[in-house]
C-alpha cells in the first residue's frame, strides 16, 4: 500500500483490511479474496518482478559449487513467455539442469539466499505457470536421457526434463510405448506429471500422473528423495499432481506397455449433447481402448473411438456400435447439406466447416503413418495436427473437470460462452479414469473434489485464426468459463498462474491453507514455484 | 518415377512468428548434442524475438549443420534454415569477421573468382539432357563414382559448384557472375546432385527445373531397390530430403512398404542426421563426433546400412562392425539397368 494511503489511515482501519506484514523476498498468503473475481472483466494476477534482492552474492554462492548459471537476454530470451503467449516474464539467470546433485546445491544457494527459482520442462503451461518473473529459470529438459527401459518388467527409468516425444522415440525402438501422455510431443515428463496428462486413453488408463510408479524428487531445501507409494509416501502423493511446489521431479519410474498401432474410427454428431452421452456410454462399458470427442463446430462435432487389437475392435462392433447415434463421413455430410439446403442464410458456417475438413482431415490420413488401416505413432500424427491446426502464438484454452453426471451441463454451459467470445472454436472432452488408492495425489488438483471413478475433462479452445484479441478479451474468456467451475464445484486442468485467484474459489480456504502450511514447512523461503499456486 | 514438378510454395514465414511449441528442438542435431535450447532453431528464433544480434548468436549460428530437419516440423512454417543461413551471412559480414578464419575465407573467395571467369560448364552436355553433379567426395571416388554413373546412365556435369556450397555454408556471398554463369549452365537440364543444400537451393533459383537427390535417383533404380531387404537400415541424405519434404517423405514411404528396410527417420519421420557436420567440423577445425551416429544406432539392430552420403558412411564405419555400403554399391545386375535408361527415364 502506499505510505500516502496508509497514513490517511487508523491502525484499525488496516488491520481491518487485513493485510498482513510479508516479510521481504517472500511471498504472502493470496491477497485474493474468494470472491475477488466474480464480475470483474479481468483480475490482472500476474506477480510482480522479484526485485533482484542478493542476486550478487547469490550467483557467486552459486558458482563457487561449479554450478553454470546463463544470464543476458540470449540466454533468456527463449523463455519469455510459455505456451499461452500471454504472461511475459524474463528470469535473472538461468540453469540448465544436468544432474540431481546440481537441482540440490541450486535450490540450496536459492533457499540460503531467498532466491526464487521457477522449474520449467516443455514450457506449456497457459497461464504463466512455467515464466520466471526474475529469479532463476531451471530449465529441467537438459536431463532428458532414457536411463533403463525393463522390457520384461514393463516400467521405464527416466531423467525427467525428457519430452514425452523423446521417450516415445527411445521405447519405439523397443517395440513399447508409454501409457499415455498430452498430445502435444514437447511436454516433458516431470512438468506432466506435476499436472495432470491427459491422453485419449485417460478414460481407460487415466492420466500421465498416475502412471508414475516412483520419482526422484530435489525437495525445495536442497535434498534428493526417492519417493513412491510406499516410500516416502507424503512427498510422492505432495509432488504427484503438485505444480512443482513440494519438489523439483529430477527422475521418474513409469508403467509401459507393448507399443501397437491403432485402428482410429470415427462418428460424427450434430448434437453435442448425444455425443457426450454416447462418448460416456462407451467409456462406461470400457467398449474402446480410446475415445474422445473433439468438435469443428457445437453443430459438427465428432466422436472417435480406437482400438489396440482387431479382437477388441470386433466386440465394439457387435456389441456397440449400432448404439451409437453418431453418422459415418458420408452420411453426415448429407446430413449437414441438407441442413444447410434449409438454411442457406448460414452459408458461412457451412463453408468453415467444408474449409476445416479439408484442411484437417488429411492430417490424420498421412500414409506415412498408415499401414494396412491403422495408424501408428498416434500421438505424432494428433500433436502435429493440433500444433499446426490450433496451435499459434496464443494458445488459451480453460476448462473445466467435473464429474460424468454433471460433464453435459459444464460443456453446454461453456459452449455457451465460448459463442459469446469468439466465431469459432473447438471442444475436446476426454473421460479421465481415477485410482481410488490416488485420492490422496488428487487433493487440490485438476481433479474434481469429490469424485471417485471416472472425472469428465472439456478444453474449451478459440481458433485465432490471424486474429488479435486483447488479453483482456482472452482473460474475461477464461474468467467467464472457469465461473462456470466455481458454480459447479468443478476443478481445472490450468488453475495456477494468470488463474490462480480461482483456487480458493473452488477449492475452500481450508484446503488451499492447509496445502499452503505444507509448502511453508517444507520451503521456508518460499523459493520454488513461488507464484504459480500460491 | 515419381512426379518432379513441386507444389505450389507456401511463404515462409519469419523468426517473429515463432510460437515457442519446440518441435524443432525435437529433431535438432546440435540442440541433441548439448540439450540447451539455445542450440536450437527455437532458440534462435526466440533469441531474435528478444532482440538479440547474430554476433550475440553466433556459437549457435555455427553449430547449426543446415540439415533443414526443423524446417518441415514447424507448424508456422518459418523458413528456419533460410533463417540460419541469413543469420550465417550477417555474422560473416560483421567487421571484425568472427568465422570462418580468414585463410578459410580467402581462398574460398580466390575459388569464386576464378569460377566467375570460368567458361560455362556445358557444351559436350545437350541441353536438357539429365545431368549428375556427384559433388568432390564422390568425384575422389573413381570406382564408385563410375557405378553410380552406371546405375543413374546420366552425363556428368563439370560443375559440381562445390564453391557455391561452401559460400552457402559460411554465408558467404556469392559473386553474381559467378552464381549466374553456374545457373545459365544448369538451366534446361534435369539435374541429378549428391548436395542436399545446393538441391535446396536450385530448387529457389531454378523453380520448375526437374532435381533429384542422387540417394533417391539411385534408389529409383530395380537394381538397387531389388537388392534393399527388411534387415536394412537405409540411411537418407537429410538436406535433400528435408528440403523437398512433402515429395520426399512419400517417395522413402513407398521405397519402404515396397523393400522393408527401415529407415533412418524418428517418429516426426524426419530423416535423422547420421552426422552433426557442425561449421567447425566441416572446416576441420573441431574433430567430429559421433553422437548421431550412435542415436540413429541405438535400440536398432540392423544386417547393413545402406548410405546414401559418403561422409555418413565414414561415421558409421568408426561406431560400429556393422557392413556400410553405399547405395550405389548395392546395384550389382548389369541387366537390371539396362531395362531403364537412366535415372529420369
Ligand atoms: C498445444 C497444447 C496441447 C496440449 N495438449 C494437452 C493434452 O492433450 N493433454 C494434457 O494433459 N495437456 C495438454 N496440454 C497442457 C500441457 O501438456 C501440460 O501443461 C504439460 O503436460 C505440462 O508439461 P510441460 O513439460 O510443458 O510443463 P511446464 O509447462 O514446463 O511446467 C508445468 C508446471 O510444472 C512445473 N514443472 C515443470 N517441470 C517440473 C519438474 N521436473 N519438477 C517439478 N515441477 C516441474 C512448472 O514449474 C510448472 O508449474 C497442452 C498444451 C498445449 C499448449
Ligand atoms: S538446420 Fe538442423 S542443426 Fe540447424 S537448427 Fe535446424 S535442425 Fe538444428
Ligand atoms: S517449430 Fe517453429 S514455431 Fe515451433 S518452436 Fe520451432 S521455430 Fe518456433
Amino acid at each position: 500500500m502506499p505510505a500516502g494511503v496508509s497514513s490517511l489511515l487508523t491502525s484499525d482501519q488496516v488491520s481491518a483490511l487485513k493485510i498482513l506484514p510479508v516479510e521481504p523476498g517472500t511471498v504472502g498468503p493470496c491477497p485474493v479474496a474468494s470472491d475477488a473475481l466474480q464480475g470483474i472483466k479481468r483480475q490482472q494476477t500476474n506477480p510482480a518482478r522479484w526485485n533482484g534482492a542478493g542476486w550478487e552474492a547469490f550467483v557467486a554462492a552459486l558458482r563457487a559449487t561449479g554450478v553454470e548459471l546463463a544470464e543476458g537476454p540470449v540466454a533468456c530470451g527463449v523463455y519469455a513467455t510459455d505456451a499461452g503467449g500471454t504472461a511475459y516474464g524474463l528470469p535473472h539467470g538461468v540453469v540448465i539442469a544436468h544432474s540431481a546433485a546440481q537441482v540440490a546445491a541450486l535450490l540450496k544457494a536459492a533457499q540460503t539466499h531467498r532466491v526464487p527459482v521457477t522449474v520449467r520442462g516443455g514450457g506449456l503451461t497457459t497461464e504463466g505457470e512455467s515464466v520466471a518473473f526474475g529469479g532463476v529459470l531451471l530449465d529441467m529438459t537438459g536431463m532428458s536421457r532414457v536411463l533403463n527401459i525393463d522390457a520384461t518388467g514393463l516400467t521405464v527409468r527416466t531423467e525427467a526434463g525428457i519430452f514425452w516425444h523423446g521417450l516415445a522415440e527411445e521405447l519405439r525402438r523397443e517395440g513399447l510405448d508409454y501409457l499415455s501422455a498430452p498430445l502435444n510431443l514437447t511436454s516433458s515428463v516431470g512438468g506432466t506429471l506435476g499436472v495432470g496428462g491427459i491422453d485419449v486413453n485417460s478414460a481407460r488408463l487415466g492420466c500421465s500422473a498416475d502412471q508414475a510408479i516412483s520419482l526422484q524428487v530435489v525437495t525445495p531445501t536442497g535434498e534428493i528423495v526417492e519417493c513412491s507409494d510406499s516410500e516416502n509416501a507424503e512427498l510422492f502423493q505432495r509432488v504427484i499432481l503438485g505444480y512443482g511446489q513440494f519438489g523439483v521431479i529430477t527422475e521418474a519410474t513409469l508403467r509401459i506397455r507393448p507399443y501397437t498401432p491403432l485402428a482410429m474410427r470415427y462418428f460424427y454428431y450434430s448434437s453435442l449433447r448425444t455425443a457426450i452421452e454416447d462418448l460416456q456410454m462407451l467409456d462406461a462399458a470400457d467398449a474402446s481402448d480410446y475415445s474422445g470427442i473433439l468438435t469443428i463446430m457445437d453443430c459438427a462435432v465428432n466422436l472417435l473411438v480406437a482400438f489396440d487389437s482387431d479382437e477388441r475392435e470386433a466386440a465394439f462392433r457387435k456389441n456397440w456400435k449400432s448404439k451409437l447415434r453418431g453418422y459415418g463421413e458420408f452420411g453426415f455430410a448429407l446430413c449437414m447439406a441438407g441442413h444447410y439446403a434449409l438454411r442457406p442464410w448460414r452459408i458461412g458456417e457451412a463453408l468453415y466447416l467444408l474449409r476445416r475438413k479439408r484442411e484437417v482431415f488429411p492430417e490424420f490420413r498421412r500414409p506415412e503413418y498408415m499401414r494396412n488401416g491403422k495408424m501408428h505413432d498416434r500421438t505424432v500424427v494428433y500433436s502435429r495436427a493440433v500444433w499446426k491446426h490450433w496451435g499459434s502464438r496464443n494458445m488459451v484454452i480453460p476448462d473445466l473437470a467435473t464429474s460424468t453426471e454433471r460433464f453435459i451441463e459444464a460443456v453446454e454451459r461453456g459452449n455457451a460462452v465460448c459463442r459469446r467470445f469468439f466465431p469459432h472454436y473447438t471442444l475436446y472432452c476426454v473421460g479421465i479414469k481415477l485410482r481410488p488408492e490416488h485420492q490422496a495425489h488428487y487433493e487440490m488438483s485438476c481433479v474434481p473434489p469429490g469424485v471417485q471413478d471416472r472425472a469428465y475433462g472439456c478444453e474449451f479452445e478459440p481458433m485465432i485464426e490471424g486474429a488479435v484479441y486483447s488479453r483482456d478479451h482472452f482473460q474475461s474468456f477464461k474468467n467467464a468459463i472457469y465461473d462456470i467451475g466455481v458454480d459447479m464445484g468443478a476443478s481445472y486442468y490450468r488453475f495456477g498462474g494468470m488463474m490462480k485467484g480461482y483456487i480458493r474459489r473452488v477449492f475452500g480456504d481450508a484446503l488451499v491453507d492447509k496445502h499452503l502450511a505444507m509448502k511453508r514447512q517444507a520451503d521456508p523461503a518460499m523459493i520454488l514455484n513461488r507464484d504459480v499456486i500460491f | 518415377m515419381f512426379g518432379l514438378t513441386p507444389p505450389a510454395p507456401v511463404m515462409p514465414r519469419d523468426f517473429s512468428a515463432c510460437s515457442g511449441c519446440s518441435l524443432c528442438v525435437l529433431v535438432c542435431p546440435m540442440w541433441r548434442a548439448r540439450r540447451d535450447p539455445r542450440f536450437s532453431a527455437e532458440g534462435l528464433a526466440k533469441a531474435q524475438q528478444c532482440g538479440a544480434t547474430a554476433a550475440e548468436l553466433a556459437a549457435p549460428i555455427e553449430a547449426c549443420s543446415l540439415c533443414g530437419a526443423c524446417d518441415p516440423v514447424c507448424p508456422e512454417r518459418i523458413d528456419l534454415s533460410g533463417m540460419i543461413m541469413g543469420l550465417r551471412q550477417r555474422l560473416t559480414n560483421s567487421v571484425p569477421p568472427r568465422t570462418p578464419p580468414p585463410a578459410v575465407l580467402g581462398d574460398l573467395s580466390a575459388m569464386l573468382q576464378k569460377a566467375s571467369g570460368a567458361p560455362a560448364a556445358e557444351g559436350a552436355v545437350s541441353r536438357a539432357a539429365p545431368v549428375l553433379l556427384p559433388g568432390p567426395d564422390l568425384r575422389a571416388d573413381a570406382e564408385l563414382l563410375a557405378r553410380v554413373q552406371a546405375l543413374v546412365g546420366l552425363v556428368l556435369f563439370d560443375d559440381d559448384g562445390a564453391d557455391i556450397v561452401l559460400a552457402l555454408e559460411l554465408g558467404v556471398e556469392i559473386p553474381h557472375a559467378r552464381l549466374h554463369g553456374f545457373l545459365d549452365a544448369l538451366r534446361g537440364h534435369s539435374i541429378v546432385a549428391a548436395d542436399g543444400l545446393l538441391l535446396r537451393q536450385l530448387r529457389r533459383w531454378l523453380p520448375g527445373s526437374q532435381r533429384m537427390s542422387l540417394g533417391a535417383a539411385l534408389s529409383t533404380r530395380a537394381a538397387v531397390r531389388s537388392n534393399l531387404v527388411p534387415s536394412d537400415l537405409y540411411v537418407i541424405e537429410p538436406r535433400a530430403f528435408h528440403g523437398d519434404y512433402e515429395r520426399m517423405v512419400g517417395y522413402y514411404d513407398r521405397l519402404q512398404r515396397e523393400t522393408g528396410c527401415s529407415l533412418s527417420q524418428d517418429l516426426q519421420r524426419i530423416a535423422i542426421p547420421a552426422t552433426s557436420s557442425e561449421l567447425g567440423q566441416k572446416l576441420g577445425l573441431v574433430a567430429g563426433d559421433d553422437v548421431q551416429a550412435k542415436w540413429l544406432l541405438q535400440g536398432r539392430k540392423p544386417a547393413r546400412i545402406i548410405v546414401e552420403n559418403l561422409a555418413d558412411r565414414a561415421a558409421f564405419r568408426r561406431v560400429c562392425e556393422i557392413p556400410v555400403l553405399h547405395v550405389a554399391e548395392l546395384g550389382e545386375d548389369p541387366e537390371m539397368i539396362k531395362s531403364r535408361p537412366h535415372a529420369f527415364g
